[in-house]
């Protein structure tokens, strides 16, 4: 299990003059979760979304540096950002199906809108991401019914669903539980060790055990900067940095 | 400790006054309704919804004419109006920086306030001095900038109501920019949006300054865009400070009918946007 | 197709459906200038509006100048043509009217926020609504034949044994002239103004209406104290809102204000305003000189709106920005 999924080399970014992330540089392997934690603040968030090139949507925004997909750098020139999301996908903090559709429409609108016109494939794939994102069984009757009907936790399975329609390669989550009460939070986390076997997880949360209970690699963050960063055993039982272990025991944060 | 009587007093009396206030604003608009229903509900029949007038001095013909002619002209101002206004609002929602952006809301506030009889003269400058006549298109044209503004300013405020994540999460998915807007803002927001364009509709089909001058109006049935075209509210006026008892019973009957149409539209516009939970879902959250 | 596998590159050829499908950042390129286009044509519109009204009016303009302002001599045969009679038509029914719509507006404000429960409040606020929605036709026809009736016969004599000794209510009525038209143009402006004042009382933090309730106060001293007096800037530009819509108004008055060059001071007479009078002549005007000179009217009535709105739009601006910065 090793090949590295994407490498991320000394990036940068920054809101207008707010130097928010500065110069980090991590490997993620293949086929593996790796959270992303630290205090607020610390740049997590503006992180993850430079690796699927949302952060640069934001009035001001800036980056700086390489982030290499299969070995191609999604920050060239020559790449279109639009193309790159789909090679990566991402799951919101606030779970966010659109309105005005149905759960099936929800699912199989990244396909449907790359071109797909096959009834029947975007069946299929509505099928198979439903279960995927363990929701099927809950909705299998009401595929016609709107996104929006369904309970919290389920939504955010929906748009997890929806993200896998496309299928990439890595999937994003910036902080996909802090919305939603422990057991949905539960679900989603078994869903994300499931996800793992076919995709590479990368999680923002502010929830230290969550990290702990799902994640194999650990990254800990402040103030825009990347403190350690190793497999999660190592990180929350025998920290290298004091800073680190600090976080870790509540002394701050 | 008592409460002073005169504080008691003057407590009351303002709660009297807000009631006395509310009467004022309620009364006035039942009675027109009620003065309307009686001096048009005998004339409201099948000749008049659907007969051309008769020639002057004979009794009878209807407002066919002029039902057809509010219909095509509303209609056609709606489809110059609301596709272009409608991309404006877009504009103003989605890429709101800039010189441009700014000047257009300017533009579009002003239009906004621009008296109806200033557009139709505006209109009538430029479409009937170089057409050299009346014309339905003239009419459509005044009416078109009438719809524009409002359709704009309603498509803006309901794109706005929108949370961020929304879009990005569109984004996400690959999809390129104009697509998030037009397949998931847009279309996710159709509800409220027909709502805003069947209340500016119900408006233009009410106006009748922009028209004098412009449709000028007619007596005969015409699908001609070309030609001068009756509305319903030119030929009410026209009827009703007409010296022919015929005709302003026909008046009547026009007001009413007229009325039930505009007030018809408002109501079914604001019922069919409250039907749809969705949007409670979309109001951000402060 | 739709779905990549794991290992793509990602450099795209084309886009994975037609290949003839140009890119995503050109796509968006071009939507952007697509409605930077629509936007241009919108703005060339208001220019090319400015532009006519000004070329319209330039024959009266080079004839009567200024003067045409302040001049009171309407004479359509002579083609002698000054504006103040219907400016001043204009003036009287627009104040007028705010004098009577400007508390009832903001009584009915307060009433649907503060007093009402849910249903009655949707209900009355809707109701609210549909007055803004009836024609001005329909306005005008029910002045006419319902509402000028009823001064002569009623309200004028009402008037006129109790206030008469006032210039206002002198004269004889018939029904029609400024007392009617501002009636009808204050029960039009009144959705305006109410809509915006309620938008602006619902700005006022509950808990401050909490804390003067705590304090002892009544109803009413807590609505004059935390609702009324932080809002009053806004509740002026909510008048000023309802103003601009008066001005314009035009064919509620044309059928009710007597469409008499004449000013007076009393309520009872009647007059003309610049909208009614170009509802009124345009379509009969004979000469090139009256034309233009109810053109130079349009030009005045339009940048008095301008001004008007301008002025409304930065006074409820400035209190919707004050409460956000203070909350």
């Amino acid at each position: 299990m090793n090949d590295i999924a994407l490498k991320v080399s000394n990036l940068q970014a920054w809101f207008g003059d707010f130097h928010a992330v500065k110069g980090i540089s991590l490997d993620y392997q293949q086929n593996t979760i790796n959270a992303i934690i630290g205090p607020s603040g610390c740049g997590k968030s503006t992180y993850i979304r430079c690796l699927n090139r949302i952060h640069e949507e934001v009035d001001g925004a800036r980056v700086s540096g390489e982030v290499l997909l299969n070995g191609q750098n999604i920050y060239d020139k020559k790449m279109d950002a639009v193309e790159i999301r789909r090679h990566i996908g991402m799951v919101f903090q606030k779970p966010n199906p659109f309105a005005s559709m149905s759960i099936f429409d929800n699912v199989v609108i990244g396909p449907r809108l790359w071109g797909e016109r096959n009834k029947d494939k975007l069946e299929e794939i509505a099928i198979s991401c439903l279960k995927k994102a363990a929701l099927w069984n809950e909705v299998k009757d009401k595929l016609h019914q709107d996104g929006t009907s369904l309970s919290g936790g389920q939504q955010q399975r929906l748009c997890i669903a929806r993200t896998l329609a496309t299928n990439p390669p890595i999937i994003l989550m910036d902080e996909p539980t802090s919305a939603l009460d422990p057991i949905a939070s539960a679900k989603i986390e078994d869903l994300m060790t499931e996800l793992k076997k076919e995709h590479s997880v990368i999680i923002v949360t502010h929830n230290m055990q969550q990290a702990a209970r799902v994640a194999d690699n650990t990254s800990f963050f402040i103030l825009g900067e990347l403190v350690e960063s190793g497999e999660s055993s190592q990180i929350f039982t025998n920290p290298k940095k004091k800073k680190t272990e600090d976080y870790i025991t509540g002394r701050f944060g | 400790m008592h409460l002073s009587s005169s504080r008691k007093f003057k407590d009351r009396l303002f709660k009297a006054l807000l009631i006395a206030s509310s009467f004022i604003v309620v009364v006035p608009l039942l009675l027109i309704f009620n003065f309307l229903l009686q001096k048009g509900i005998t004339s409201l029949n099948l000749d008049f919804l659907l007969n051309a007038p008769k020639p002057v001095g004979e009794i009878g013909g209807g407002m066919k004419h002029a039902f057809i002619g509010t219909i095509m002209m509303v209609g056609l101002g709606a489809l110059i109006a609301i596709p272009i206004g409608t991309l404006c609002g877009v504009y103003l929602s989605e890429f709101n920086k800039g010189r441009i952006a700014w000047t257009l809301r300017f533009t579009i506030d002003l239009l906004t306030g621009v008296p109806s009889i200033v557009i139709g003269i505006f209109s009538y400058l430029i479409i009937v001095v170089t057409m050299k006549g009346f014309s339905a298109f003239a009419g459509s044209f005044a009416l078109s900038i009438i719809i524009l503004p409002t359709v704009t300013r309603t498509t803006e405020e309901i794109l706005k109501l929108i949370p961020t994540h929304i879009r990005e999460a569109g984004l996400a998915l690959g999809l390129p920019r104009w697509k998030v807007i037009y397949f998931i803002l847009l279309k996710g927001s159709r509800a409220s949006l027909m709502t805003g364009i069947i209340l500016a509709i119900s408006r233009a089909a009410g106006e009748t300054a922009p028209l004098l001058f412009t449709a000028f109006g007619s007596m005969y049935v015409s699908y001609d865009p070309r030609e001068p075209m009756a509305s319903l509210p030119v030929q009410i006026y026209n009827y009703a400070i007409s010296p022919y008892d015929d005709w302003q019973r026909q008046a009547w009957a026009g007001a009413f009918s007229l009325i039930l149409l505009v007030l018809g539209l408002n109501i079914f516009a604001r019922l069919y946007f409250k039907k749809n939970k969705f949007l409670k879902f979309f109001i951000k959250k402060s | 197709m739709g779905l990549m596998s794991n290992s793509t590159n990602l450099v795209s050829k084309k886009g994975p459906s037609l290949s003839w499908t140009i890119s995503f950042s050109k796509q968006d390129q071009l939507a952007y200038i697509v409605l930077r286009f629509i936007a241009l044509i919108i703005v060339l519109l208001l220019g090319a509006m400015i532009f006519i009204l000004f070329m319209a009016s330039k024959l009266a303009f080079s004839e009567f100048g200024f003067s045409f302002i302040y001049t009171d001599f309407w004479n359509p045969i002579e083609d002698e043509f000054g504006a103040l009679p219907f400016i001043f038509g204009t003036l009287i029914t627009s104040f007028v009217a705010l004098l009577l719509a400007a508390p009832i507006s903001i009584g009915v404000a307060i009433y649907v926020n503060e007093y009402l429960g849910t249903k009655l409040s949707t209900f009355l606020s809707l109701f609210v609504e549909l007055i803004a929605a009836v024609p001005s036709i329909i306005f005008g026809l029910w002045g006419l034949y319902y509402l000028a009736p009823f001064i002569k016969n009623d309200l004028a004599p009402f008037l006129k044994s109790t206030l008469g000794f006032l210039p206002f209510f002198q004269g004889v009525s018939y029904g029609i002239g400024v007392l009617a038209a501002s009636i009808i143009l204050a029960l039009m402006i009144i959705p305006t103004i109410t809509t915006v004042c309620r938008e602006i009382f619902k700005t006022v933090p509950t808990l401050n209406k909490e804390a003067a309730l705590a304090l002892g106060a009544t109803k009413y001293e807590m609505i004059k104290l935390a609702i009324i007096r932080p809002s009053f800037s806004g509740i002026i530009g909510a008048i000023v809102l309802g103003l601009g819509r008066a001005l314009g108004e035009t064919m509620a008055v044309a059928m009710v204000i007597g469409n008499t060059p004449v000013i007076s001071s009393s309520l009872f007479s009647s007059a003309s305003t610049m909208a009614s009078v170009m509802a009124n002549e345009y379509a009969e005007a004979d000469s090139d000189l009256h034309l233009s000179a109810l053109c130079y009217v349009g030009l005045l009535l339009f940048v008095v709106t301008f001004i008007v709105n301008m002025f409304a739009r930065t006074i409820v601006w400035r209190q919707t920005h004050k409460i956000k910065r203070r909350n």
